[in-house]
């Protein structure tokens, strides 16, 4: 007894402090930024299956080319777009969140603080060398040689060879895109922090008098707060570049960099994340609480990587098979808990009559992985038995998949298909056509069925124990349903 | 009558929120009832007369509340929410209305 209520004391405090993250307004905010960006994430999967999939099987040579530049164009400005629009996004959610009025001006402080945090000198891949015949006009007739032909002209010291040349004026892909998104979050949700405190602030708002209309007079009362806070970055900017550094680099060299390598060194981090993520779902909070905020930016972050390097027609890296892609296809089928598994046996094993109906109103929206009325409604949440299973199968399946994915026997994902993708169908596009991960999907179901039935049996045996002991209760326990009911309907009438 | 219901994507809401509508109209209410990702609903709780959480998010009910500037904000029990019963939520919907 003592030992069931310190595991009660325990699942208590651990549903209070996972609330308690799920409240944190920066956490909240990158969780609600990701939820905002990720159609344009869909989009770009789509374009790398359709331009590196589809394009080759029906064309060729330079017809293929041209036609895959509607791929790349659309990786463009969605891939290698992706921080900037976060930062912006992120800036929009947090003043949502925080109440603050003025939310497109947050969007701007955002965008902006982020990209005086870039570096301002980028080393650009070296081309061709492109000559025109007039220096002012571009476009006049040009000739390009490549680099190579004169590198020895350029005074290289022996032993050397030209590999990029500085370039400023522009922007790296890799710090716009996938690359930047960590330094985006961290220095949008500062900006947008600094930004509306400081707008709070009563001596900085300009008084322009009485006679001067409000919108006037709003704009600049956040001129000031917005100046202010650019200011400091740029300061930060200067000194970081004084030191022959810039944040995004330190951010992704010192933070990103070790939790994408984190997640992949073998599936543990991730496996403990969703165990905790999995568990809170069966005391009733959406797993996402968790999940969302520990593994899935970092997660989301390594299947962008994918995307862009299959976009780019190179092999995926080992330290990238571990995305959001294993979680979402091939360890959450039916939704959390794997449940699909839970509401195949229940059609095929079970004799509850209760279980079936539940069963049969949940199997629809769970081939799309939506399973709330099986988790309240079979339930699943605070039911001992199917507990066990909620939080286990989905572990193993990770470990299966990262250990098939590492073993070469499935591709890995390289593309972001939307988490409401029924099952076969999304292990197929995840992984741009490898129909062994389809086949990997099914076995995946069965061994999840496998699993689950034993306990499905416990708590079904479990119920009826319970129904014959509380048969004296029960009574007095329906009364008070239908009086609850109909004093409802009453009213509703 | 206008309700919003909330979930963490707005996703099992809106199975719930198809049910309601059945529901409301086969009782001749006159009710607006829509299904929003939580941050969607905070942001235009002031079109609605009350606010409905799926119990996944019953952590953001005390967050709700100061968006709802005094609109009662309510946790869906969890066995309605799993079974969907939009007979029991609309009725406990005018319940909290009429209170």
């Amino acid at each position: 007894m003592a030992e069931g209520s310190k595991g009660q004391a325990f699942l208590d405090r651990f549903a209070e402090v996972s609330a308690r993250i799920g409240n944190q307004i920066h956490l909240r905010t990158l969780r609600d930024a990701f939820a905002t960006i990720m159609p344009l994430y869909i989009l770009a999967g789509l374009a790398v299956l359709v331009s590196q999939v589809v394009m080759p099987m029906v064309l060729t040579g330079d017809a293929l080319t041209s036609a895959q530049v509607w791929g790349a164009a659309i990786s463009l400005g969605t891939l290698n777009f992706a921080a900037i629009i976060l930062a912006g996004v992120l800036g929009y959610c947090f003043a949502v969140n925080k109440r603050f009025e003025n939310a497109i001006a947050c969007v701007v402080v955002g965008i902006s603080a982020f990209v005086i945090m870039m570096p301002q000198t980028i080393v650009a891949t070296v081309g061709n060398a492109v000559y025109a015949t007039s220096a002012s006009d571009k476009t006049a007739a040009t000739v390009s040689y490549a680099v190579d032909s004169f590198a020895g002209s350029l005074n290289m010291p022996d032993g050397y060879a030209l590999t990029g040349v500085d370039a400023t004026g522009a922007f790296a892909a890799t710090n716009t895109g996938a690359n930047g998104l960590f330094g985006a979050i961290i220095i949008a949700l500062l900006a947008a922090t600094l930004f509306i405190k400081l707008s709070s602030l009563d001596k900085l708002k300009v008084n322009l008098g009485e006679g001067v209309p409000p919108a006037v007079a709003d704009s600049f009362n956040v001129m000031i707060p917005m100046l202010l806070t650019l200011a400091v970055f740029g300061l930060g900017a200067a000194v970081l570049a004084a030191l022959g550094t810039d944040l995004l680099t330190l951010i992704a060299t010192g933070i990103a960099a070790p939790l994408k390598g984190l997640m992949n060194a073998g599936p543990w981090a991730v496996i403990v994340i969703y165990t905790f993520a999995n568990l809170l779902f069966c005391l009733g909070i959406h797993q996402s609480t968790i999940s969302g905020v520990l593994a899935e930016p970092i997660l989301t972050m390594l299947i962008i990587d994918n995307m862009a390097t299959f976009a780019s027609g190179q092999p995926v890296p080992q330290d990238h098979y571990m995305n959001m892609q294993i979680i979402n296809s091939f360890a959450l089928i039916g939704g959390s808990g794997c449940t699909l598994a839970l509401l195949l046996d229940t059609f095929l094993f079970s004799k509850s009559k209760s279980s079936k109906e539940v069963a049969k109103l949940a199997i629809l929206p769970g081939l799309f992985n939506i399973n709330e009325p099986v988790i309240y409604g079979y339930p699943v949440v605070f039911n001992l038995p199917l507990m066990i299973p909620f939080v286990l199968v989905p572990d193993l399946l990770i470990a299966a998949t990262y250990g098939l994915t590492c073993a070469g026997l499935i591709a890995p994902c390289v593309v972001q298909v939307p988490w409401t993708t029924p099952p076969v169908l999304s292990a197929l596009l995840a992984t741009a056509g490898d129909w062994r991960a389809g086949v990997w999907q099914v076995i995946e179901i069965a061994g999840a069925m496998a699993i689950y039935l034993p306990f499905i049996k416990v708590s079904e045996r479990a119920a009826r124990k319970q129904m014959e002991l509380g048969e004296k209760g029960s009574k007095a326990a329906d009364v008070h349903t239908l009086d609850k009911t109909s004093k409802g309907s009453v009213k509703a009438a | 009558m206008n309700i919003l219901l909330a979930c963490n994507a707005g996703m099992s809401t809106s199975l719930l929120v198809q049910k309601m509508r059945q529901e409301a109209e086969a009782q001749g209410l006159d009710a607006t009832i829509e299904a929003k990702p939580l941050n969607k609903a905070l942001e235009s709780v002031a079109d609605f007369d009350i606010l409905m959480l799926g119990p996944q998010i019953s952590y953001a009910k005390a967050e709700a509340e100061q968006f709802a500037d005094g609109k009662p904000v309510l946790v869906i029990p969890m066995s309605d929410y799993g079974r969907m019963n939009a007979k029991g939520i609309i009725a406990e919907a005018v319940a909290a209305l009429e209170a």
